[in-house]
């Protein structure tokens, strides 16, 4: 009998169950690619997104997203973007490809840090974005900013401290140990040394040589004569050498008992400032009041461009290596996913180009003309091979909102990366803030916010400003909880009289090892005013602190370097005793070889000792 | 335990089937895919249309599918390693760029380490598990297989309706 391979008459079940599968899809596609995108979108930019309703166009392959909102992952009451309508004009030949090629993005009805209804939830897991977003958090921990301390000097209460406490005493103890057994080593090595029968036999041969006429002793008596003298004058080498070994390890070891001690000195700098952290002494230089006034707001500014710079390097890297990502989260192992970018192809994803040009009417303080583009922003840059470019501005002339400029270019087209934005807000209403340490708060008003932000090499550079400056500050304080003291309250009348405001921020170096440095026009008007007040107290409190580690340390300090100082002085004496001897030897057995050889044995080269 | 009984049920049935011991094998070696591979890929709608088309043994294919479940399950782990292996290759690279730029293809998750590796393994597999599967039908149908057909719990499952259903793709 002749084996059927096909079952023909599978194939009508077979295309119902097709026909099926495509109803199912049909029916539950909007849901499923709703909330695909809402989970998504969610898990990429470490931020809750929220989408109204989400519509396909299969036909026009093209998608529209209602209500869109994004919200701010440092202010989750907050959204960072609103949309009405966004629509997503897609390339079908990518789509195909399971690539996501946006070629025409249209957004309407935008707006910007608008309040949410219910709090964004915090995003949790392992996924990038909340990892990105617990280093930045980490990051800003590596700043030390002051916090500004008012106490009166009249609370100062007396300074206990703690030998235990102070760093200098821990190392003058590691160190006079390490003294000790230097002092051993020492000791050793001479007795190692051993040149005691070297110098006594040479001794003795130098003897019994001088009492011998060398006419008397013959040819071949002068010839062993000579060559004992060699044979000892060999041996006394060996002990110098021997004597310049330990000479060498001596030096070494008391240098660094030497630099031990200058550490010490370091270790007391430092327990002076621990010393003065404890008093709680009040800030009065300028630098530390800028820092402490404004370094933390400013903190909060390029934190935020950093995360979304991270954010950037993370899913835009440079090349066209494949790239491994976690896997579909499913039943099974998830495993790994690794693309595979290949030149004159479409990369994953790419949004060719966004517009919004849009204007809002009437009188309110929102109108204006505002307009906005994206393009280039891609997961394979290099493929891409241009940077994406993004801008965004508001132009409303008589408005109360003057304009807005936010310009960034992402350059990671090679391992060179360049993420660089800026931001230029003018007479925009500027967020208050409170000024850490102290009951007060700071309203700017209207004026004007610049934030330029550059990160190259994947963080190998930082570059970051951030200045607003206004005429119309108005402070508060609050004092519900207690009242002000003295000095709080001699900043409070120099801050209060002041409307206008000056600040500018610098961040430096690289993400590992940023430096900040803030300074205002506050700055120097409340520092020569606590100068003036406190100025002579808080040095009488500093010498205080000075004194008080001064005599905690110096009982362990001082013996300890006199001790360095001796083992250091016995050391060389006994190199110096002990290299006297054998030169002594050396010199009268020289003596005795030209006696010996005198005109006997001519061209005798006598042995060179080098001393 | 509705997955266990409806497992015996296509256990009894497949075996008891009309089939020849090689179509019920071969059906159990396709169908083993659908349980190694995860589930939810476009190759598994190619496999499971194969499985129709082809005149194997569609409770077979059904029988390895759910046998081969936990198997795919507890090798996760290795199937995961052969995958990160194959698409870490330098000499596959170009065919894998190949594949990643074809339409459709990229459907499969081919470039995804568990259902790579998976996939290979299934393709080393099938065919012991087709000669296997073939001695141990050919064996169970020579010794117990009459007694079974004889007996009520027999009778019991191939009266179910679904066994109606079934009889429609039994092998021809």
């Amino acid at each position: 009998m002749r084996l059927k391979i096909f079952r023909w008459k599978a194939i009508g079940p077979l295309l119902l169950l097709f026909a099926i599968i495509a109803l199912v899809v049909v029916v539950f596609a909007e849901p499923i690619a709703h909330d695909t995108t809402e989970e998504a979108s969610t898990e990429l930019l470490g931020t809750q997104v929220d989408v109204g309703k989400l519509d396909l166009y299969p036909r026009k392959a093209s998608v529209d997203l209602r209500a869109l909102q994004i919200a701010d992952p440092f202010r989750l009451t907050r959204n960072l973007l609103e949309a009405d309508e966004i629509r997503l004009k897609l390339n079908p030949t990518a789509l195909a490809e399971k690539k996501l090629v946006i070629e025409q993005l249209s957004l309407s009805g935008m707006r910007f840090g608008t309040t949410r209804k219910t709090p964004a939830r915090p995003v949790e897991g392992n996924g990038f974005a909340p990892k990105i977003l617990q280093a930045v958090d980490q990051w800003t921990k590596q700043f030390n900013v002051p916090l500004l301390s008012l106490t009166p000097i009249d609370t100062i209460r007396q300074l206990v401290l703690n030998p235990s406490q102070l760093t200098t005493v821990s190392q003058a103890q590691a160190l006079l140990a390490r003294t000790d057994s230097t002092r051993k080593a020492l000791d050793q090595g001479f007795q190692q040394l051993n040149i005691r029968p070297t110098l006594d036999s040479a001794g003795a041969l130098a003897q019994r040589l001088s009492a011998t006429d060398p006419s008397k002793l013959g040819l071949d008596g002068t010839r062993q004569a000579i060559q004992s003298v060699q044979q000892t004058l060999r041996e006394l080498d060996a002990a110098k050498n021997r004597v310049e070994q330990l000479e060498q390890s001596t030096r070494a070891g008391v240098q660094l008992l030497g630099q031990g001690a200058g550490m010490l000195d370091q270790a007391r700098q430092k327990d002076f400032a621990f010393a003065r952290s404890l008093l709680k002494l009040p800030t009065f230089s300028a630098p530390d009041i800028g820092n402490a006034f404004f370094g933390q707001v400013s903190i909060e500014r390029f934190k935020q461009a950093l995360y979304w710079a991270e954010l950037a390097q993370q899913y835009m890297p440079p090349g066209l290596l494949p790239r491994p990502s976690p896997g579909p989260q499913r039943l099974r192992a998830a495993g790994h996913t690794i693309e595979f970018p290949r030149e004159k192809d479409f990369p994953r994803f790419l949004l060719e180009e966004g517009l919004l040009d849009f204007s809002i009417g009437g009188t309110s303080a929102a109108r204006g003309a505002y307009a906005a583009t994206v393009r280039g922003l891609t997961s394979v840059p290099t493929l891409y091979g241009r940077p994406t470019v993004i801008t965004a501005n508001r132009r409303a002339a008589g408005s109360a909102l003057a304009a807005i400029d936010v310009d960034a270019i992402l350059d990671h087209v090679t391992t060179r990366t360049k993420d660089s934005a800026s931001a230029r807000l003018r007479g925009l209403k500027l967020p208050s803030f409170d000024i850490p340490g102290v009951p007060f708060r700071l309203d700017p008003g209207i004026g004007t916010s610049n934030l330029d932000f550059t990160m190259r090499g994947g963080g190998a550079q930082l570059y970051g400003r951030w200045a607003i400056s206004s005429q119309q500050v108005r402070w508060s304080v609050d004092t519900a909880g207690r009242s002000l003291n003295d000095l709080e309250r001699l900043v409070w009348r120099v801050v209060s009289g002041l409307s206008q405001l000056e600040v500018v921020a610098e961040l430096g170096g690289a993400v590992a090892s940023p430096r900040l440095s803030v300074r205002s026009n506050l700055d120097r008007a409340v520092s020569q005013r606590l100068q003036a007040v406190i100025g002579e107290e808080v040095a009488r409190a500093e010498r205080m602190v000075r004194a008080k580690v001064d005599s905690l340390v110096a009982d362990k300090v001082e013996p300890l370097k006199r001790r360095i100082a001796v083992v250091q002085t016995e050391a060389n004496a006994r190199i110096r005793a002990e290299r006297q001897r054998l030169e002594q030897v050396e010199q009268q057995l020289q003596a005795e070889l030209k006696r010996l050889s005198g005109g006997l044995v001519p061209g005798i080269q006598l042995p060179k000792i080098k001393l | 335990m509705l997955t266990l009984l409806k497992l015996i049920q296509s256990m009894i049935k497949t075996l008891h089937s009309e089939g020849t011991p090689g179509q019920v094998a071969a059906g159990i070696a396709i169908g083993s895919v659908l349980g190694l591979t995860p589930l939810l890929n476009l190759h598994n709608l190619l496999i499971f249309s194969f499985v129709v088309l082809l005149n194997v043994s569609f409770g077979g294919a059904m029988l390895g599918w759910a046998l081969f479940v936990p198997v795919g399950f507890l090798l996760d782990p290795v199937f995961h390693a052969v995958g990160l292996e194959l698409l870490q290759a330098p000499s596959l690279r170009p065919l894998w760029s190949t594949l990643t730029n074809t339409p459709l293809i990229p459907y499969t998750n081919f470039n995804n380490t568990v259902v790579l590796g998976s996939f290979a393994g299934w393709m080393l597999l099938s065919v012991p598990i087709f000669f296997a599967a073939r001695y141990g039908v050919a064996r169970y149908r020579a010794t117990i297989g009459e007694r079974v057909r004889q007996s009520r719990f027999y009778r019991a499952v191939t009266a179910s309706q679904a066994y109606n259903w079934y009889r429609m793709f039994r092998p021809g």
